[in-house]
């Protein structure tokens, strides 16, 4: 049992595919007795050069310790599935926990990009209450005039 | 004279799992030791160590592999 450490890109299109992906070599390590020590989805990042005329691409991070068996398993399915467009496999002297500096990255950036949507909420129900306002006071004068 | 002068100060470079720690996914750490058209800077330059530009090279070489890093300046 060695540790290893896999990053593969996933074809854009197919990104809805990846828990799926994800499920089934999970299955095939723990079912050969290794296991999996860091997971990480960096989701859809752009790439530093096209890859097959694409500019984006779904990265997916794992930390696995598997017999060698397993691995060429992994491999072998990485280039028979198309949706894979590229991987690379490093061997690791240690199990690697802590989260990785792009996951952090992303997962601030996720929390920036829910900041600003939750703000212009805010704001379209304030123009909305205005409105409602607005409405009212219209209402009122028409009553008056009557 | 002028070697020296381009010399920058040395990186501190820390252990692995560390914020600066050399590692193909340290995309912003390995951009320091990359020129604009995506050549790794030689070590007389930059004042890093046999041992350090070693890995260096090997974890720009891997960031570029997997698209992290461009390989140079005219992709598309």
């Amino acid at each position: 049992m060695r540790h290893y450490e896999i990053v593969f890109l996933v074809h854009p299109d197919q990104s809805s595919q990846v828990p799926a992906m994800i499920d089934r070599y999970r299955a095939t390590i723990e079912g050969a007795s290794g296991a999996i020590h860091r997971l990480e989805d960096w989701g859809r990042r752009h790439l530093a050069y096209p890859i097959k005329k694409l500019q984006k691409a779904h990265y997916v991070l794992m930390n696995i310790e598997c017999d060698q068996a397993t691995l060429a398993e992994l491999e072998s399915s990485f280039r028979f599935n198309d949706a894979v467009l590229r991987s690379m496999t490093l061997v690791r002297k240690t199990a690697m926990t802590e989260a990785s500096v792009i996951a952090t990255e992303t997962a601030e950036q996720s929390t920036y990009a829910e900041k600003p949507a939750a703000a212009t909420e805010e704001a379209s129900a304030k123009e909305t209450a205005k409105e409602t306002a607005k409405e009212e006071v219209v209402s009122d004068a028409k009553s008056d005039s009557e | 004279m002028a070697r020296q002068m381009r010399r920058k100060k040395q990186f501190a470079f820390g252990a692995p799992g560390e914020a600066n720690a050399i590692d193909y996914k340290n995309i912003e750490m390995l951009s320091e030791f990359v020129t604009e058209t995506g050549k790794i800077v030689p070590s007389r330059i930059t004042g890093t160590s046999a041992k350090h530009q070693r890995q260096l090279t090997n974890a720009i070489k891997r960031a570029r592999y997997i698209a992290l890093v461009p390989f140079c300046d005219a992709h598309e």
